[in-house]
């Protein structure tokens, strides 16, 4: 076993063992911790044996492994991008809720009408 | 009467009643029914003189400052019968929205959209308000095309041109100008349309949400005073690209 294989796996099993722990505590969400665990275990097993990647990639049509790999990795890449950028939308606009709700909470909890204006007489400020 | 109870008595006087031919024919209850939005942005410079040409008009006038980082605000506190602050910058969409809600919750029979920058004129409105008051339709767009043309940049007319040829192919609306940010809503059409695309994209948002409404919208010719001043603040060719990846990622995506 060359010295990269022995980084590669060390780092999918540290990421293996993270899914499984979080998914078991709830921190993450089962499918997401079932998501971690087969990418680690695969890439663990494509690491002990890169031709079994080739074999697998020339039954599916691919010529090579690395080629595979290359194809499995953008699209989990872009999969992530999707689902982070779809959370990030979820948490702008429920942002956005907050500060509109503050907005009005901030202008009504005074005197009903928003903020008078500083010079407003008290005739105007308590005309409704 | 000496000067302070003639001052008094001034001061306590309607809007409408102190500049008698500031209504321009709009009747002083239509106009104290109808409340303004105006989303604010960095505009300390000319958003006095905006709210001060409308307020003699329509008493009710909601300012929503978007988070500026200048005076606005101090200035919003000082000069806007209603003024609203959002802590964080959300977009025009978002302050269009908290403006609406509040004039609303204030019983408000109508509501208008009105740009910060001096660029809508108040005659355009007040033409839109008699109209929906008038019950010839639900929403009053302001349609730039329709009147004078001549100070729109070519670019701008371009860009505006095509925005009206989108529309009018993804989402079936048949309207001559569509980023028009004049405009009067009936209280019913207000409530039924709720704005959430934060950025500029709420102006084709806003759009889709009419046309699914099933209200009656009618276009009104207006004027755009295209100033320095307006020009230096308004969107560049290049932000509207943005805006279209924005509004179809909405549309999208959810």
């Amino acid at each position: 076993m060359t010295t990269f294989q022995i980084i590669l796996i060390s780092i999918l099993g540290c990421l293996g063992l993270f899914g499984a722990i979080s998914g078991f505590r709830r921190s993450i969400g089962r499918p997401a911790a079932v998501i971690i665990l087969i990418i680690s275990l695969a890439g663990i097993s494509a690491a002990l044996d890169p031709n079994q990647t080739t074999r697998i990639a020339r039954a599916i049509g691919i010529s090579r492994g690395t080629d595979l790999i290359v194809y499995l990795v953008a699209l989990v890449v872009f999969q992530g991008f999707v689902v982070f950028y779809l959370r990030l939308r979820k948490v702008r606009r429920e942002l956005t809720l907050l500060v509109r709700h503050l907005a009005i909470l901030e202008a009504s909890s005074g005197d009903g009408r928003g903020r008078i204006r500083r010079n407003a007489t008290e005739a105007e400020a308590s005309d409704p | 009467m000496n000067l302070v109870s003639g001052y008094v008595k001034l001061m306590r006087m309607p809007a409408s009643e102190k500049f008698p031919d500031a209504n321009n024919g709009l009747e002083p209850a239509i106009a104290d029914e109808t409340w303004v939005v105006i989303p604010v942005f960095n505009e300390a410079e000319a958003i006095r003189e905006v709210i001060g040409s409308i307020t003699p008009c329509f008493k009710n006038v909601v300012a929503v400052d978007d988070g500026s980082s200048d005076r606005t605000w101090d200035v919003l506190q000082d000069c806007a019968p209603h003024a609203l602050r959002h802590f964080l910058n959300r977009g025009q969409g978002a302050a269009l929205q908290t403006g609406t809600d509040y004039a609303l919750a204030q019983g408000a029979r109508r509501i208008a959209h009105f740009d910060a920058d001096g660029q809508h004129r108040l005659e355009d409105l007040q033409k839109m308000v008699a109209g929906v008051a008038g019950d010839e339709c639900d929403i009053a767009l302001g349609n730039r095309f329709a009147g004078d043309i001549s100070e729109i940049p070519a670019t701008r007319r371009i860009l505006l041109r095509s925005a009206v040829l989108f529309h009018r192919v993804v989402s079936g609306v048949r309207l001559n100008d569509v980023h028009n940010g004049l405009r009067v809503l009936s209280r019913e059409a207000a409530t039924s349309i709720e704005i959430t695309a934060d950025r500029m994209a709420h102006a084709s948002e806003i759009i889709d949400l009419i046309a699914r409404s099933g209200a009656r919208v009618r276009e009104y010719p207006v004027t755009i005073r295209y100033s320095e001043y307006a020009r230096n603040k308004g969107q560049r060719w290049t932000g509207s690209f943005r805006i279209l990846l924005h509004y179809l990622i909405g549309r999208f995506a959810g």
